[in-house]
């Protein structure tokens, strides 16, 4: 059954066609979410809510905006950075990632440095492809949940520079996709 | 204008990460409807979801799937349209062509269900949007007032030179909170171009930030405050998009020293 068709049966009320939209999804779902919380049971949380959300909701998905992929994985995406957001508050010693290229479930992997390179170019995938200067805005935002004035301040760069590197890495990560299969 | 300055808003706004006048710019033209920039919003989450898609599968824990599934099972969420076609197959034992029409009824009910579904979760989504517009715009006229009303703020004139001789500007300047550049009568830049303001204290001008103009030549931008010294001039350039570290076009607007 195509993705569309599930989430339209889930519309419908079709609880089999919601067990097996999670199944499809929840295993690239839930990494996205322990990315950006950096926290297993937050992740599990936020994970729980956002397929709940997709079920309640399934009837405001509009194929002609994108793919159940697409969808399910901004909901994600936005939930998850929400979840980071109300920790920060409470905290107020949050501090978004800069540098590390944090995996929730690899705190520390092990093995030598190639080995954790290899590790790292998995997590990465194509965004491991792109010049750094590109891959480090776009993570300050998707993952971050940074505004390009706040990257523009943690980098000490120009507004018009970070917005540049974000279309310039969007761009390449499109193309690095084309070719990978 | 160009589109050109909407497709890196797009790009921005596709990672999330669009604010300010931006954002509020970037939504007014969307609601103009514009097919360029809702098409580069959908490819970048394609792209955006192939990586996730290509990336390392990780299984969440079992107890995530068990409690939704309990959820699923329980919930009443309503849906009118599913005893219509039962109660259609009924009636289809005795009239075949009333149940045809019942059919035809229900089917569409339910098209027509969907659609409301997804008009509404489309206007909660575009209140959402006007929302964060507003408190954005909010934002920015509650930091001009603010520094208004600080007697250590002046308001610098910007004249327009040789190349915008109908251009002009003001700059609202604190020398610790920085400001922000109002400019009018400005022409769009040409593709590939954008405007860069520079602050002049030191021996070396500084570049502090670029900008755009609408249809109208109207344009403004947030200045942050510079550290070598008070700023004894202000002055805008054309520059190649993205701005330069140092000025090479042409000056368009500048106060006088």
């Amino acid at each position: 059954m195509t993705g569309p068709d599930l989430v339209r049966r889930m519309a419908e009320g079709d609880r089999n066609a919601f067990a097996r939209f999670y199944d499809r999804h929840a295993r690239q779902v839930y990494p996205l979410i322990l990315r950006i919380t950096r926290d297993p049971a937050d992740a599990a949380d936020v994970l729980q809510e956002v397929f709940w959300e997709a079920w309640q909701g399934a009837a405001s998905y509009d194929p002609g905006r994108g793919t159940p992929e697409a969808w399910i994985f901004m909901r994600a995406r936005t939930r998850a950075i929400d979840k980071v957001r109300s920790v920060r508050r409470r905290s107020e010693t949050f501090v978004a990632p800069a540098d590390e290229r944090v995996t929730a479930a690899a705190a520390d992997p092990g093995g030598d440095a190639a080995e954790r390179a290899e590790d790292r170019g998995l997590v990465l995938g194509a965004l491991g492809q792109l010049p750094e200067a590109q891959r480090e805005v776009i993570e300050l935002a998707y993952y971050g949940g940074l505004t390009q004035t706040e990257i523009a301040e943690r980098l000490k760069q120009p507004l018009g520079t970070v917005k540049t590197r974000i279309r310039l890495g969007l761009e390449r990560l499109r193309e690095v996709l084309k070719r990978s299969p | 204008m160009t589109h050109e300055p909407f497709d890196t808003l797009a790009a921005v706004h596709a990672v999330g990460a669009l604010d300010g006048e931006d954002l509020v710019r970037f939504e007014a033209h969307l609601r103009e409807g514009c097919a360029t920039c809702e098409a580069a919003l959908r490819e970048a989450n394609e792209a955006l979801a192939e990586l996730h898609r290509q990336a390392t599968p990780v299984i969440p824990p079992a107890h995530v799937r068990d409690a939704l599934m309990r959820r699923v099972q329980s919930s009443s969420r309503p849906r009118p349209w599913r005893w219509i076609p039962w109660a259609v197959g009924v009636a289809a034992a005795a009239v075949l062509a009333a149940a045809f029409t019942g059919g035809m009824v229900a089917a569409r009910y339910q098209a027509r269900m969907g659609a409301l579904a997804r008009d509404m979760a489309q206007a909660r989504e575009q209140l959402r949007r006007e929302q964060a517009l507003l408190r954005e715009e909010v934002k920015i006229a509650r930091s001009i007032a603010d520094l208004l009303r600080d007697p250590a703020t002046r308001v610098v004139a910007l004249n327009g030179l040789a190349d915008a001789p109908n251009a002009n500007g003001r700059v609202v300047w604190h020398e610790k909170a920085g400001g922000r550049l109002y400019v009018a009568g400005l022409p769009p830049a040409p593709a590939g171009k954008t405007y860069e303001l520079w602050t002049i204290a030191g021996p070396a001008p500084r570049p502090a930030g670029t900008f755009d103009v609408d249809a109208a030549g109207r344009g403004s931008l947030t200045v942050a405050p510079v550290t070598d010294g008070p700023v004894k001039v202000f002055a805008v350039t054309l520059e190649p998009a993205g701005g330069t570290p140092a000025p090479t076009g042409p000056v368009v607007l500048a106060s006088a020293k």
